[in-house]
């Protein structure tokens, strides 16, 4: 009897859970039959996914102002928010793509966008973009940049917001301790040198040793030399020589001249040296000012650039920017386009680089007032708008260029910075890993 | 003179040792709630304030209200009840399968349920998202809920096996020589008895769920959804991080924790030795 009823119980748990499963997965597939009868119609409400893949409280209160606008405009067109944090942003991508469960419309960073494509993840914009009025307006560098990574040579993703590594220095202290702002590398380690002060327990510079060290160094490198990433014959110039005596040099001042828990200096970290008055000098770029204004007293803080070449140029790196794409799955490709161009549009554009304190691509923002008050990013401008800039371009067409910065480049910055490495060691071996991916590239594509 | 001896070396060996290690540990939770309760511009001020000079309850508010704490609370209480129920009744009987009876290849079995320990999460995220996609249950707590109650199974089936084999199976024999069946013999004499193990199985699940992140993140699309460590990761941009309302939202995200911790210990401390005896 006893045995009777549990087999009962136990089928009638299956079925319930089957149910409730079946239930669940109903509703969803009767959801998307709904949506494609609704992509048939173009007055009928459609909503469209957008994925923001640095989402904090800085930004989504941003997004969410500029999805209402959009919306007030586009009243059949709903945006879904959805934020995912910035540390974990690609490998959600990764897992979307791989289970082709992409949203509408993604926030993608410049060095995603030739291994979305390759994946054949995202929607061509070519075609969208020349018949935009926003194709004038948009910084043609940032677009150029993205179509020159892609393997067939594609605008995936159109930038809404570009970056720029510099110098945020500490005013204040330049003035009391009578120095002055560093233009040249030289300048710029004796700068260290003078800023130190022991009593205070105040340091010159704080070297980024944690994760994201590869960026930085990777930017301060060749904004020293001067070089391209690759020379005339295909060859990289990570391990320059130049390259060599300048990590060298950089690595040389760690816990003499910085502070000893620069190791594991992450962004975090980095910032909380500055704004808490330890540091005097941080390299970084100008979206991390809303954290300064927060700290610090105004007029006792600037950003400047980071220090020329031999010969006085700025070396920026192309492709730091942040881009709008949409996915190929998307069944509401025209409305997705919409909100990729409002979002472009001086409007917005204006609204959320102010907010966040990015440099707009959209040249019709230059003008606003807000940029002319904006030191940081004016300064940002500067650099761009300098007809001697020199834009160095890193590959990121190789399917694993963020994997070498994350692991070799990452760790062997530690290891030079706790002397198990030399500079050379580190730099050849970096130089491998990229030749040794750009050849298996090359012979993939026949490039 | 011995009395003094006596004293110096209970300190030295026993409270000195314990209090270092309950300041080392408590601390961060201290700063913690430190930080809640101060406003924004006093957080990373200098000379750091131990004690807030301006306390507020602001951050509470705005991690709960603004930041979507309630929603997110609920979502995680959802997940982790349902699981604990879930992981409980099959821990339970499996276990008990586990602890009386013998099999052909019992031994295997048990080997091939430790293994499953062994597997990296990371691993089974994009077979999880397929599965789950093609069940259409992406961005429903019930995906959580299997995944979390199949993954937390083979632990706890071990676990209650060995607080199964701690019951005399004579107590069993002798309810049924009264007239119980082997049911009521399980209900009536062995789950009493296994109460402290199923506390703690208990607890120990509810607070892996309460605390996982990295699948709650990946099956979830919609924000609506988010359980409290997504939603608190979410709190931390590139270049911005609201140290009060993530404070806040911790302190938010640690009661249930406490609380159960609180209520079960006794529990907790009696199951874990049933454990270890078994």
């Amino acid at each position: 009897m006893i045995k009777k009823k549990m087999t009962t119980s136990v089928l009638a748990l299956t079925m319930a859970t089957g149910m409730l499963l079946a239930g669940c997965g109903g509703e969803e597939k009767a959801a998307t039959k709904d949506t494609k009868k609704a992509a048939t119609k173009s007055d009928e409400p459609v909503t469209l996914q957008f994925w923001d893949e640095n989402a904090g409280p800085a930004r989504t209160p941003v997004w969410e102002e500029v999805i209402k606008r959009f919306e007030e405009k586009n009243p059949n067109i709903d945006v879904e928010y959805v934020g995912i944090p910035n540390a974990s942003a690609k490998s959600k991508y990764d897992a979307a793509i791989a289970a082709e469960d992409t949203p509408d419309i993604g926030s993608v960073q410049t060095t995603w966008l030739p291994e979305f494509s390759i994946r054949e993840a995202l929607l061509p914009l070519d075609s969208y973009f020349k018949k935009s009025d926003i194709s004038k307006k948009i910084n043609p560098s940032a677009t150029g940049v993205n179509k020159k990574i892609t393997q067939d040579g594609k605008l995936y993703g159109i930038p809404y917001a570009q970056n720029l590594d510099a110098l945020w220095i500490r005013t204040d202290w330049f003035e009391q301790a009578g120095v002055k702002e560093p233009k040249t590398w030289d300048e710029f380690f004796t700068v260290i040198e003078k800023m130190r002060d022991e009593a205070n327990n105040r340091y010159g510079f704080t070297i980024r040793g944690g994760a994201g060290a590869s960026f930085t160094i990777q930017r301060a490198m060749f904004a020293y030399s001067g070089l391209d990433f690759f020379d005339k014959n295909g060859k990289t110039n990570i391990n320059d020589p130049k390259h060599v005596e300048f990590v060298e040099k950089y690595f040389s001042y760690y816990d003499k001249l910085t502070p000893k828990s620069d190791i594991t200096n992450g962004y975090k970290e980095m910032i909380a040296g500055f704004d808490t008055g330890v540091v005097a000098m941080v390299h970084h770029n100008p979206g991390s000012y809303g954290e300064h204004n927060k700290a610090l007293p105004a007029g006792s803080y600037k950003l400047i650039p980071l220090p020329t070449t031999e010969k006085g140029q700025y070396v920026a790196e192309g492709g730091n920017a942040v881009n709008l794409a949409i996915f190929k799955s998307t069944e509401h490709a025209d409305e997705a386009w919409k909100f990729v161009e409002f979002v472009n549009s001086e409007e917005a554009q204006s609204y959320w680089n102010q907010q966040t304190g990015q440099i707009p691509t959209n040249s019709d923002v230059l003008d606003d007032e807000w940029v002319q008050d904006a030191q940081h990013i004016k300064t940002a401008f500067e650099v761009y708008n300098n007809p001697d800039t020199k834009l160095y371009e890193p590959p990121f067409y190789l399917p694993d260029y963020r994997a070498i910065l994350d692991g070799v480049v990452d760790p062997g910055v530690q290891a030079v910075m706790s002397g198990k490495m030399s500079a050379k060691d580190f730099l050849d071996e970096w130089a491998k890993a990229i030749e040794d991916s750009k050849a298996k590239y090359d012979q993939t594509f026949k490039k | 003179m011995f009395t003094v001896n006596k004293k110096v070396d209970k300190i030295l060996t026993l409270y000195l040792p314990l209090t270092m290690l309950l300041s080392f540990t408590i601390f961060p939770i201290y700063w913690t709630l430190n930080t809640a309760f101060k406003p924004e511009g006093d957080i990373v001020k200098r000379p750091l304030q131990y004690i807030p000079v301006n306390p507020t309850t602001e951050n509470f508010v705005a991690a709960w209200t603004n930041v979507g704490f309630a929603t997110f609370f609920k979502n995680s209480l959802i997940v982790g009840v349902f699981t604990v129920i879930a992981v409980l009744i099959c821990s339970t009987l499996s276990g008990y399968a586990l602890s009386r009876y013998q099999f052909k290849g019992k031994r295997s079995f048990m080997l091939m349920l430790l293994c499953t320990q062994f597997i990296p999460r990371a691993m089974m995220i994009i077979p999880l998202f397929v599965i789950f996609k093609n069940l259409g249950l992406i961005s429903n707590p019930l995906s959580l809920i299997i995944t979390y109650t199949a993954i937390e199974i083979p632990f706890t089936t071990i676990l209650m096996s060995g607080f199964i084999s701690n019951v005399p199976k004579e107590l069993e024999e002798a309810a049924m020589i009264d007239g119980c069946t082997k049911l009521q013999s399980l209900r009536h004499v062995v789950f009493p008895l296994l109460l402290p193990g199923i506390v703690a199985t208990g607890v120990f699940t509810f607070i892996y769920t309460w605390n996982e992140f990295l699948i709650a993140l990946m099956l979830t699309n919609q924000q609506s959804k988010f359980t409290l460590p997504v939603g608190l990761s979410t709190m931390m941009g590139e270049f911005s991080i609201n140290y009060g309302a993530l404070a806040a939202g911790s302190v938010i995200a640690l009661i249930p924790a406490v609380i159960l911790f609180a209520y079960a210990q006794k529990h907790l401390v009696n199951g874990m030795g049933g454990a270890v005896k078994g």
